[in-house]
């Protein structure tokens, strides 16, 4: 570590360097805090969480009960011990709350002032954060599986929209209708991701078994369907040919850069894909359990060497690392099926959701505080964890 | 919990420094392929010959592979570099879509040759290895592929089948199988189910690899414990749990 610093202050490395090799480490040290944990607002298994791009401060949650809450995820209290208080939600008492469950919720990617979310009831909503109130409300024909609005895009607001018919709807902001609408898959539209490197190229994935690119200022079709064994048709049998995965695609996630995507599918494999070319990067992950019947929700680290991707892999989340493809370790800590996970990366810390109602929080394990440190005569401590009796011989 | 995570954090601040320029020379040229290779000679080792009459060629399965080489994405690179080469070959075993054996070419070559002596196909056959064999490294053909490029007559692909050379996959497309494979692939997929059965009926669904292999194999289990231990580790179908007393064979929860 002193060399790193040393090598920085001298100019031998460049300063990005010491910042990945410590973003590195406290992700391989990520495990569940005592110290540390979020509010319980949720009465049934949460679906979705989001943290705002801008400053990594607040999170939303969009759960099975329709609820949506608002947590602030910043320590101002100045202890260790910690609960990331929910500021602000639309509960059930909202005149315009979610009527069934909410698949998915995205903070408006420039600031918090907005946030869009979308649900089961076929629609998908436009909340003003401030007033809570809905901006705008689109309704579509089948269930709403997932939505997405472009992270980079500065010339278009458009959000795409996966339903449960098979065309792709992307629905402006600025005039309040769907403009575009994509053809070519022919189930369910079960995952939906912009890419984070080009404003205009889309990915989506499909109940079945494709999952396509899109750059949607041409109107003749998809640029290209992703094909797991790269064109070699004898490896399977020809049902299977141009399809990314043996069984339902679940799941889409785009690495930070843009340049390579990754897709899981209920076949138990996850794939990555270069997304220039559409070809299979051949990076085998072993068995990855999904089981889940609607989208799966997964994330990759930012800013760290090498990059690392966190599955909800049953009740636990499982730790890859993405170009090599090696298991690092499973994070056991849900009582029942994770749905989904954000990772935070200012401070490496990763928030996952799961149908048992808690959203937990891992933490980088710290180095303890050394004892001189420690100002105050007693240490902060978690009421939970004193115990009632007293130490002295009287009985009392 | 933190007692075990510190073996995670590597030497990030240290050694990874210092293995990175030392890093592009190390593997010798040939060496890249070298542990698959190994393997593959291992897992032959393991394969029953006599319970076949030395008829079928040492087969491997790729699950195997994974099992003694821990690194996926490197076995299937080297996997595909021993096919370029020319010295493997992939089979579909046809019960399953990820089950692939893999035999070393010259093995193939001799007991296909062999198992046709005599027959009225066999001039069919030896035309098929020596032409077709190293011309095309896939699992599979097509029937343009077989009339035009090559020059098969249908009656000629049919006497293929009936060698037991090819197996049908589709209208107009065939896998390359080995001869007599049949009886392989009934005793795997049993010998398969029999392990797995032992380690579901042990109390808490758990055995000692130790344990399980100085058991006695139920009848069903033709081809060998190690065999078939190898292909449940690396087709996952069993969790390795590492403990003081040896490593524990676990069935997953999921």
């Amino acid at each position: 570590m002193l060399g790193f610093l040393e090598a920085r202050q001298v100019g031998l490395d460049d300063p990005g360097r010491l910042r990945r090799a410590e973003a590195t480490r406290r992700v391989l040290k990520l495990e569940l805090n005592k110290d540390r944990d979020v509010e319980r607002i949720h009465g049934s298994g949460v679906n979705t969480l989001d943290i705002e791009p801008v400053e990594g401060r607040y999170m939303l949650s969009g759960g099975s009960d329709g609820i949506i809450a608002l947590y602030d995820l910043e320590n101002f209290s100045r202890k260790v011990h910690y609960t990331c208080k929910s500021i602000c939600s639309v509960g059930r008492n909202h005149p315009d709350v979610h009527k069934y469950s909410v698949e998915t919720v995205q903070w408006y990617p420039h600031d918090t002032g907005m946030f869009t979310s979308s649900s089961f009831d076929k629609t998908l909503k436009i909340w003003d954060t401030n007033t809570l109130q809905p901006a705008d409300v689109f309704h579509f024909e089948g269930t709403v599986y997932s939505h997405h609005m472009s992270p980079v895009a500065t010339k278009h607001c458009l959000i795409a929209v996966g339903t449960k018919g098979p065309k792709v709807q992307l629905c402006d902001l600025k005039s309040g209708s769907c403009s575009h609408i994509l053809q070519g898959h022919r189930q369910e539209i079960l995952a939906v991701s912009w890419s984070p490197r080009y404003e205009y190229i889309l990915a989506t994935a499909s109940a079945d078994s494709k999952v396509k690119l899109w750059d949607i200022r041409r109107a003749s079709g998809c640029l290209i369907t992703l094909d797991q064994h790269n064109g070699e048709k004898s490896k399977a049998s020809s049902e299977a040919a141009n399809t990314a995965h043996n069984g339902r695609v679940n799941g889409l996630c785009f690495t930070r850069d843009g340049l390579h995507l990754l897709t899981i599918g209920t076949d138990d494999r996850m794939r990555l894909w270069n997304s220039s070319n559409g070809e299979n990067t051949l990076v085998n992950y072993g068995k990855v359990c999904n089981e889940s019947r609607k989208g799966l929700k997964f994330t990759i680290s930012h800013g760290c060497s090498p990059e690392f991707v966190f599955v909800p892999y049953g009740s636990a989340i499982a730790v890859y690392t993405v170009y090599s493809g090696e298991l690092i370790t499973m994070l056991r800590g849900h009582y029942n099926t994770v749905d989904c996970c954000v990772f935070q990366p200012n401070f490496q810390e990763l928030y996952s959701g799961s149908r048992d109602c808690n959203i937990l929080a891992w933490v980088p394990a710290l180095r303890e505080p050394l004892p001189d440190e420690d100002d105050e005569a007693e240490t902060q401590k978690n009421p939970a964890f004193e115990d009632a009796w007293s130490s002295s011989d009287e009985e009392g | 919990m933190s007692r075990k995570r510190p073996r995670l954090v590597p030497e990030t601040f240290g050694s990874r420094r210092r293995r990175g320029p030392g890093g592009a020379g190390e593997e010798p040229p040939g060496g890249e392929a070298g542990s698959v290779r190994r393997a593959l000679r291992e897992l032959g080792e393991l394969f029953p010959r006599l319970l076949f009459q030395d008829a079928l060629p040492p087969i491997a399965l790729k699950s195997q592979v994974y099992s003694l080489v821990p690194d996926r994405t490197a076995a299937d690179r080297q996997l595909r570099e021993l096919r370029e080469l020319g010295e493997v070959r992939v089979i579909q075993l046809g019960f399953d879509a990820d089950a692939q054996g893999i035999v070393f070419t010259e093995d193939f070559r001799t007991k296909a040759l062999a198992s046709c002596r005599g027959r009225p196909y066999e001039g069919t056959v030896k035309r098929f290895l020596a032409s077709v064999l190293p011309a095309c490294g896939d699992l599979s053909f097509h029937q343009d592929q077989m009339t035009q490029t090559f020059g098969f007559r249908d009656c000629e692909i049919t006497q293929l089948v009936n060698a037991g050379v090819l197996t049908v996959r589709d209208a107009g497309s065939w896998w390359l199988s080995v001869p007599g494979a049949g009886r392989f692939v009934k005793y795997f997929v049993k010998g398969r189910q029999a392990v797995l059965g032992m380690v579901r009926k042990s109390k808490y669904r758990e055995l000692l690899l130790s344990e399980l292999l100085a058991r006695r194999a139920p009848l069903s289990v033709r081809l060998g414990l190690p065999y078939h231990v190898h292909d449940l580790i690396g087709g996952q179908l069993l969790d390795i749990v590492p403990t003081t007393s040896g490593t524990l064979l676990r069935l997953p929860e999921t």
